[in-house]
């Protein structure tokens, strides 16, 4: 079988077995094991677990577990809605103060977690009821945390980060640097749309 | 009795999360703060946390709780849907019970052969390994129970 077939064999088989609603974790892994077992020799299959360990031991990626025990803290602290309720006051006075309060809370939790669903759902549950309650539009008010979510990963720190630097191996700490320019840019453009 | 096993392995790994942290913080302080040379932190934290990894997978099978894409199910028929179930649950078994498997030779031949980590403080390997086999079998043992309850009919397990 050509190199080409081979792939797309793999790929659609990949996406099948995705799809299929198995535990991503697990389909990867039989999905990989499975074309080892046929078109790799034999021995291959033996270095599996040790490969899966010796990539787990990189400390970079232990980050992650110590990252989202964090997250899990401000999660279920009030800090997301505390932060909402405390630029919601400073902004009151400029024209469009609540989409730019939401904006920048967004950046700030973001500042504080590295996901993005983490930062929407923090934000958002306080910040779409009250943005409703003002005559925002739904669109708009779910638009504004949408975007403010991606926020997340792009300002340090971000679990995407990390393993964008593990799996092509480059310098942690140049990428996280790296998102910040983008990241507090992005933030004025979504407050100047927003008001 | 493997909810008890579960909760326990649950506990234990709630208690190596905070470890790592606390022992991650402290290598920290001793390197930058008072030049310290480290060598066993790293690994510590890199051992406390493949545990707790691999030992709360059972746990959170038992939830059915591991990230998977759910799209195709909530627009089958019941009946396929159950179908569907029961050929993830043999496939998600197999695998496990392969990497279980991998996981003891692995871990019997640390253990024959006394590998230690290349570090300076050099650790046996067999204490993540048999961890990360422990784990992967616990899993492979609730993923077992859960496959069969597709075939037996009992309602107690069934999401």
């Amino acid at each position: 079988m050509s190199m080409l077939a081979l792939g797309l064999l793999f790929g659609g088989v990949t996406l099948l077995v995705m799809f299929s609603g198995m535990p991503i974790a697990f389909a990867l892994g039989a999905v990989a094991a499975v074309f080892m077992f046929f078109f790799m020799p034999a021995s291959s299959l033996d270095t599996v677990t040790q490969n899966v360990y010796e990539e787990l031991s990189s400390i970079t990626l232990l980050s992650i577990p110590l990252f989202i025990l964090k997250g899990a803290a401000i999660g279920k602290s009030r800090a997301g809605a505390d932060l909402y309720s405390a630029l919601h006051v400073w902004m009151s006075k400029i024209p469009g103060g609540l989409g730019i309060a939401n904006v920048f809370a967004c950046a700030l939790f973001a500042a504080m977690a590295g996901s993005s669903p983490a930062t929407c759902s923090a934000i958002g549950s306080a910040g779409i009821p009250e943005m409703r309650k003002r005559g925002y539009s739904p669109g708009f008010a779910a638009g504004i945390i949408a975007a403010g979510g991606t926020l997340g990963i792009l300002l340090p720190p971000s679990i995407t980060m990390i393993l964008y630097a593990v799996a092509a191996e480059q310098s942690l700490g140049r990428l996280f640097l790296a998102g910040i320019g983008p990241g507090l840019l992005l933030v004025v453009l979504f407050a100047a749309y927003a008001s | 009795m493997l909810a008890g096993i579960n909760r326990l392995v649950l506990f234990l790994s709630m208690i190596a999360l905070v470890l790592a942290a606390a022992v991650l913080t402290y290598s920290v302080f001793s390197r930058y703060f008072f030049h310290a040379a480290t060598d066993w932190q790293d690994e510590l934290a890199v051992f406390l946390l493949v545990g707790a990894t691999f030992l709360c997978g059972a746990y959170v099978q038992s939830y059915r709780g591991h990230v998977g894409i759910e799209a195709v199910a909530s627009i089958l028929p019941p009946a396929a849907n159950r179908w569907r179930l029961t050929v993830v649950d043999i496939l998600t078994l197999a695998f496990c019970a392969f990497f279980a498997w991998k996981s003891w030779t692995l871990f019997h031949e640390a253990w024959v052969d006394k590998q230690t980590t290349s570090s300076s403080w050099a650790p046996p390997l067999i204490i993540p390994y048999g961890l990360m086999a422990f784990g992967m079998s616990l899993l492979s043992l609730q993923t077992l129970l859960q496959t069969l309850t597709h075939f037996l009919g009992d309602r107690r397990n069934r999401p």
